[in-house]
């Protein structure tokens, strides 16, 4: 029997109002659930529209000084840029490449409308009368800026400061760097962003949140706290015979010391001498669950909690501790371990913090055109990541690291201030020259500061880095 | 298709077809003034002269309708009228160059209105040559393939080229085809029907008349592979697919039929770069390598989607001249980002009481057909 023609219209028709019922969903859901997240997405137009007729926002350093500027054009306005030093934080803000850095994270503030003042964003959106656009206050101190870029120079690699009982970043230096001003500049531009981004040196690269590094010794703080919280007495003296070997199934694999040694080390020793076999010793006692716990309560392996973008590290390529000897190279902070500076500076200032993790965070403040404060931007602290004797019994060793006798952090030291700290010389491809790593914090009885310094593909290693630290926490610390 | 009797009791005149034209003029005026108001570029007589017309227009309309007594749906001429303005609206705020054009077609299609309601409506002479129509359909549809008159834009080889200008025949090819499947359908729709054998549940009908299934099938691949026109090729198998259903009533072919396109496009997607491209950035137009790319066209517009939220930000107040060829390809998003979700599922349900009124002017309600489901 053929079914009537008029029940397939009605058929068809229930289809096709179905249809009409999805492309609804669909509508909803680009033009109200998605809004928010695509409003404020770096590349959307609209953004650096609404700073056409209007200058976009100041961007200013801790102490109100200019880093980032609207100057009026012959269309429009213009951004001027005024510390290349901090090209990849405060980004840049283009009507043709789109925005980065704090252009990008903080878009909606720069041009009046920031979340915490929904009035203005209503007014804006539905009757056409945009509130003139306030600044955003970062934390940067321009002048520890300018002592961190002075002392890594032209040298690639990157320094980070941040204050440990807040997690705001004090100086902020990625090498190489670029300048912002020729991004923006309609004659400049094209030629400026090509460049650019075929540099291989990946100079938009912001290398304190986003690059990635093999930490080598500056990592044994993670073993050590992990030993400390689980039993392991610091004072027990290990043996150390360079090359070591667990057993005979290593086979032709063996753990080197920097310094050839024999002998007998405890904790302190092996910070002060940064001895890897030590360190290994000490991983292989404690297990790869526990260092595999702390590293990643540390942080290690997953995305900081930062207003910029910032890269997440790995523990290892699997993700996992799986074999002894992978253990062993990871306790003394080689392996397949990658972290960025800032992952390391919020490691060190868990310690200098009592055991606390602060939250890291570029901006600090909101303020609308006549300079009230719109928001507070203080993230609280990621929580208690080590006890408060852990930190204070590993602050005691990394003393002993920068001036203990012997010790390989003494470029570190600041006279009248007891500085706590650790360099790394990090193993890299074969072939290539170690990086240079030094992080570390002072006063070591109140701390304030905390740096982290990595200098790329460097002979000397730590040795290098260690006097760098030192000058930006004299810079910090005024002294 | 159109003979529709009235499902509202008729005194002398059209007062449903009136109060809600007057609905539509509140519209078109509210439109054009909001437009022109917010417009930076100089005026032009046209932003006055057509909307002027097109009311004039649908007020002759519905006098005739009143004139020669039609006893027909007082709906249908409404939400044309209702789309059409907004159309015109939409051109005005997108593209006001062509505001002429597009009143030129207005103009065109009320003509066509009144033609269809005058002339006899039997049909039949058209089945008659059917074949007929169908070649001439196939000759369009492809035209723009052939050399010399053939014409390639933007990616897709889908317009001739006709003097100064160029044409999409595809547009007449859709009405030709409707034709030509009702005409063809009709006349085999008992042996479609009335499958021979059945395997399970599934009527399989004598290989001759499959043909035309897989026969579509093929020229809809060719369009998606020659023509490069994803859109045309999902239409025209779709408006074949529903018409066979209709005829027949059996899912199974349509079944058969989207098979047998996921099928084609999932080896085209593999074979063509510009299936995979289109596949690809409508799946994740926001990947690194898509957004500056093939994408681009696409996110712009999710940006103004987004940025229309519930209410829109109003006409005039958006930016669609982001989209690249928005007057084109993306009026919807244009529309939806000044009039909001609101304004998009209006449009949509204008859409939808269009295609709701047309059958259920002859058939019983919705209501009823829910249910009996």
């Amino acid at each position: 029997m053929t079914s009537p023609i008029s029940a397939n219209i009605r058929s068809l028709t229930l289809t096709l109002a179905l249809a009409f019922l999805v492309t609804s969903i669909g509508a909803a859901y680009w033009t109200v659930l998605a809004s928010d997240q695509l409003a404020n997405d770096p590349f959307n137009p609209r953004l650096i529209a609404a700073t056409n007729d209007r200058p976009r926002g100041a961007i200013v350093d801790r102490n109100g000084s200019p880093v980032a500027t609207s100057e009026k054009a012959a269309a429009g306005f213009i951004r001027s840029y005024k510390d290349r030093t901090l090209a990849q934080v405060v980004g840049y803000a283009s009507p043709k490449f789109g925005l980065s850095g704090v252009e990008a994270a903080y878009a909606d503030s720069l041009i009046g409308q920031d979340p915490a003042d929904p009035v203005s964003i209503w007014k804006a959106r539905y009757l056409g009368d945009r509130a003139p656009a306030g600044q955003v206050l970062l934390g940067i101190d321009l002048k520890i800026q300018k002592a961190a870029a002075d002392a890594l120079g032209g040298r690639k690699g990157a320094i980070v400061a941040l204050d440990p009982r807040t997690g705001a970043i004090l100086a902020s230096v990625s090498v190489p760097s670029y300048d912002a001003n020729q991004v923006v500049d309609p004659s400049k531009q094209d030629a400026a962003f090509d460049q650019l981004s075929h540099s291989p040196d990946h100079a938009l690269l912001n290398r304190v949140a986003q690059g990635l590094y093999p930490p080598g010794s500056i990592f044994k703080v993670v073993t050590g706290a992990a030993a400390l919280e689980n039993g392991f007495d610091p004072t027990k003296k290990l043996r150390v015979d360079d090359p070591y070997q667990a057993d005979k199934s290593w086979g032709d694999y063996f753990v080197r010391s920097a310094s050839h040694a024999h002998g007998l080390f405890d904790m302190s020793d092996g910070f002060r001498l940064s001895e890897n076999i030590y360190f290994a010793q000490v991983g292989l006692q404690i297990g790869a669950a526990k260092l595999t716990d702390y590293a990643k309560r540390f942080g290690i392996g997953s995305t900081p909690n930062l207003d910029l973008p910032a890269a997440k590290g790995q523990l290892s390529d699997s993700g996992s501790i799986d074999r002894p000897t992978l253990l062993a190279d990871t306790s003394y902070g080689q392996g397949e371990l990658l972290v960025s500076p800032l992952q390391m500076a919020l490691i060190y200032a868990t310690i200098a913090n009592g055991g606390v993790m602060p939250t890291a965070h570029y901006a600090t403040e909101v303020r609308d055109a006549d300079g009230h404060v719109v928001r507070q931007i203080a993230p609280g602290p990621q929580g208690q990541v080590i006890s408060p004797n852990t930190a204070k019994t590993l602050t005691t060793m990394l003393v002993g690291a920068v001036s203990g006798p012997g010790a390989f952090a003494f470029g570190a030291k600041i006279p009248g201030v007891n500085v706590a700290g650790k360099t790394g010389t990090a193993e890299n491809r074969p072939g290539e020259a170690p990086h240079g790593w030094f992080v570390g914090f002072a006063p070591a009885e109140n701390p304030t500061v905390v740096v982290a310094v990595i200098v790329e593909n460097t002979a000397e290693g730590g040795v290098t880095a260690a006097p760098l630290g030192g000058q930006v926490m004299r810079a910090a610390l005024g002294k | 298709m159109i003979h529709a009797q009235a499902a509202v009791p008729l005194g002398r005149g059209r007062f449903t077809e009136l109060s809600l034209l007057i609905w539509v003029a509140t519209l078109a005026i509210t439109g054009f003034v909001a437009v022109l108001a917010t417009e930076t570029s100089s005026f032009r007589p046209t932003a006055v002269v057509v909307p002027a017309v097109f009311l004039a227009l649908m007020l002759s309309l519905h006098v005739f309708l009143v004139g020669i007594r039609f006893r027909g749906d007082q709906i249908l001429l409404p939400i044309a009228a209702g789309l059409t303005a907004i159309g015109l609206v939409l051109v005005q705020r997108l593209a006001s160059d062509l505001l002429l054009q597009q009143l030129s077609w207005s103009i065109i299609a009320a003509g066509a209105f009144a033609a269809t309601i005058v002339v006899p409506r039997d049909l039949t002479a058209l089945a008659r040559f059917k074949w007929t129509w169908a070649l001439l359909g196939l000759l369009l549809l492809i035209a723009p393939l052939l050399p010399v008159i053939g014409r390639e834009i933007n990616g897709a080889r889908i317009w001739i080229k006709v003097g100064p200008g160029s044409i999409e025949p595809w547009e007449a090819v859709k009405i030709l085809l409707v034709i030509f499947f009702a005409a063809y359908l009709e006349e085999y729709r008992e042996v479609l029907s009335h499958a021979q054998r059945r395997i399970g549940p599934f009527p399989v009908p004598p290989v001759p008349y499959l043909v035309p299934i897989v026969a579509m099938w093929g020229i809809a691949m060719l369009v998606m592979v020659f023509e490069k026109d994803m859109g045309a090729t999902v239409l025209f198998f779709g408006i074949f697919l529903a018409m066979l259903f209709l005829a027949t009533g059996e899912a199974f072919y349509a079944i058969i039929g989207l098979g047998l396109l996921i099928l084609g496009g999932i080896v085209a997607y593999q074979l063509f770069g510009h299936v995979q491209a289109r596949v690809d950035t409508w799946l994740r137009p926001f990947d690194e390598d898509l957004r500056f790319g093939t994408g681009y066209q696409l996110v712009q517009g999710l940006y103004a989607l987004a940025n229309g939220g519930l209410i829109g930000v109003g006409l005039g107040n958006g930016m669609p001249d982001r989209i690249p060829i928005v007057w084109s390809d993306f009026v919807f998003d244009a529309f939806a980002e000044e009039a909001g979700l609101a304004g998009a599922i209006a449009l949509l349900a204008l859409y939808l009481v269009f295609l709701y009124r047309s059958p259920a002017s002859r058939f019983p309600s919705l209501p009823t057909a829910a249910r009996r489901l």
